[in-house]
C-alpha cells in the first residue's frame, strides 16, 4: 500500500465458478484522477473482475482495497470480506455504471438521481434536489429531469446512470462497456465526460471490448485473457 | 317487479356476511400473502421450503373442503379458536387460502424485477428494506395488480360457498326464498346483485391501475 493517491488496490484475485477458473492472479492499481481500462473478449473475467470490486462477487483469494479500505483480503491463510456495514461504507466510494444502466423505471429521472441523497446521505429533498439538477445540468440533462426512463435515448440514460453514480461523490467510478450501445458521437461525448470526472481527480475504472474507445480514453490499458492480465501498455 | 321488491330487503339481510367476508379476507390475506411471497424468495431455504408447502397444500385442495375442516374439524378436535362465535372460522378458512393466492402472484411479481436493478440500488447504499419499499413494491403493485385483481372478482363470488355452513348470507338466502315460494327469480336477484358488486370492484381496479401505470 503505497501513496496516497491509490484509490483502488487488486492483487492476487483468483475466482472459479463452479470448478470453473475465471480468474487467476489478477493484479492491479487505479490512482487519483487516472483512467485504467480492462480491455478483452466477453468471457474473458472482466465483468467479473468489476463485480469483485463492487463486492457483488467474492473472490476465492486475492485482496481489494478502495482507499485503504479492504473488500476482502487474505488473513492467516483464510479469505475475510467487509461485513455488510462495512461493505455499505467502502461502497460509498464507489460508484458503477452498468451495461444496460439498470434505472428504476417506476421513478422520474429526478428522482433516480436524488434517491441515495435523500435516503442514503439524508439530504432535505430541496438539497438533494439542487445538487441532482446541477449534476444532471453538467451532464446537459436538465431539461430530462420530469422525463421517465422509457422516455429516454440510451445515450441518455447512460448519462442519467453516471448523474445518480456520481451525485454522491464517490471517489472510484467503473464502467461496464460504456460504449457497448452508443453511436459514433455519442462515444466521443462520453470520452469527454470520463474524461471530465477524471480531470475532477475520480479514479475510472473501464471494462470495454471496444478497443479505439479504449485507446483514445484512457491512461492505462490492461489486456485480459482467460482471466489473466495479458499485458499493460 | 312488485315480486322482487318484496323479497330484496330478506336478501339484503345477508348483505353483511357476503361483504364482511369479502373485505375481512381482502384486508388481511393480501398482507399475509405478501409476507408468504417473501418467504418463497427468501434466501433461508426452511422459509422457502415452509411457505412452498404452504401454497401447494391451500392451492391444491378445495377451498370448500378447507372451509369444513376448520369449520367443523378444528372445533371437533377441541381447538376453539375463535370460541363459539361462527364467522371467525370462516373468515380464517378464506383468508389463508387466499394469501396462498396472492402470495404465488407476489412472488412472479418480486422475480420479474430485473436483478440489476436490486445491485444497482445496493450499491447506491441503500438498505434491504429500502429496496424492498422502494425499488420492489413499487414494481410488482403495477404488474401483478391485474391479477390480483382478478383474485378478487373470484373472491365476491366465492363468498357464496358460505352457505354450506349454515350461515345466512345473500346466496343461502335465496335458495330459501326460492324453494318456499317455488321460483327462481330469487337466484336472478342474487346473480344481477354479484354483477352489480363486480361492476364496482372491476371500475375501482381500472382507476387503481391507471394510477400505478407507468411506461417501461
Amino acid at each position: 500500500m503505497g501513496s496516497e493517491t491509490m484509490l483502488l488496490e487488486v492483487s492476487g484475485l483468483y475466482k472459479a465458478f463452479k470448478g470453473n477458473q475465471v480468474l487467476s492472479d489478477i493484479n492491479f492499481s487505479v490512482e487519483k484522477g487516472e483512467i485504467v481500462s480492462l480491455l478483452g473478449q466477453s468471457g474473458a473475467g472482466k465483468t467479473t473482475i468489476i463485480r469483485c470490486v463492487a463486492g457483488l462477487e467474492r473472490p476465492d483469494r486475492g485482496s481489494i482495497s478502495i482507499n485503504g479500505q479492504y473488500i476482502c483480503r487474505e488473513k492467516d491463510e483464510k479469505m475475510a470480506y467487509a461485513a455488510k456495514k462495512e461493505l455499505d461504507q467502502i461502497r460509498r466510494q464507489l460508484g458503477m455504471v452498468f451495461q444496460s444502466y439498470h434505472l428504476f423505471p417506476h421513478m422520474t429521472v429526478l428522482k433516480n438521481v436524488t434517491l441515495a441523497l435523500t435516503d442514503v446521505h439524508k439530504m432535505s429533498q430541496a438539497q438533494a434536489r439542487e445538487k441532482a439538477m446541477a449534476m444532471l445540468k453538467s451532464l446537459g440533462l436538465e431539461n430530462k429531469a420530469d422525463s421517465r426512463p422509457y422516455e429516454l435515448s440510451g445515450g441518455q440514460k447512460q448519462r442519467v446512470a453516471i448523474a445518480r453514480s456520481c451525485v454522491t461523490n464517490p471517489r472510484l467510478l467503473c464502467f461496464d462497456e460504456p460504449t457497448a450501445a452508443l453511436d459514433p458521437q455519442t462515444t466521443r461525448e462520453m470520452t469527454r465526460i470520463i474524461k471530465d470526472l477524471a480531470g475532477q481527480g475520480m479514479g475510472i475504472l473501464i471494462i470495454s471490448h471496444d478497443i479505439p474507445f479504449v485507446k483514445d480514453v484512457s491512461d492505462r490499458v490492461l489486456m485480459v485473457e482467460q482471466g489473466k492480465i495479458r499485458s499493460q501498455q | 317487479m312488485s315480486y322482487i321488491i318484496q323479497i330484496l330487503p330478506q336478501i339484503m339481510e345477508g348483505m353483511g356476511v357476503t361483504l364482511g367476508t369479502f373485505a375481512v379476507t381482502l384486508v388481511l390475506s393480501i398482507p399475509i400473502g405478501a409476507l408468504v411471497s417473501l418467504c418463497r424468495v427468501s434466501r433461508v431455504r426452511v422459509l422457502r421450503w415452509i411457505s412452498g408447502f404452504y401454497t401447494w397444500v391451500l392451492r391444491g385442495t378445495p377451498l370448500l373442503l378447507q372451509m369444513f375442516l376448520i369449520f367443523f374439524g378444528l372445533p371437533a378436535v377441541g381447538i376453539r379458536l375463535f370460541g363459539r362465535t361462527r364467522l371467525p372460522y370462516v373468515f380464517f378458512a378464506f383468508i389463508i387460502n387466499y394469501a396462498a393466492y396472492f402470495a404465488e402472484i407476489f412472488r412472479s411479481g418480486i422475480q420479474s424485477v430485473e436483478k440489476g436493478q436490486i445491485e444497482a440500488a445496493k450499491l447506491l447504499g441503500l438498505s434491504n428494506a429500502q429496496i424492498n419499499l422502494k425499488i420492489v413494491m413499487p414494481q410488482v403493485i403495477k404488474r401483478t395488480l391485474p391479477s390480483i385483481g382478478n383474485e378478487i372478482i373470484t373472491l365476491i363470488k366465492d363468498t357464496s360457498l358460505v352457505y354450506a355452513l349454515g350461515i345466512t348470507e345473500i346466496f343461502k338466502i335465496a335458495k330459501s326464498i326460492s324453494t318456499r315460494d317455488v321460483t327462481l327469480t330469487p337466484y336472478i336477484v342474487v346473480g344481477v346483485i354479484y354483477l352489480i358488486l363486480t361492476a364496482v370492484i372491476t371500475k375501482l381496479l381500472n382507476q387503481a391501475e391507471k394510477k400505478v401505470y407507468y411506461e417501461e
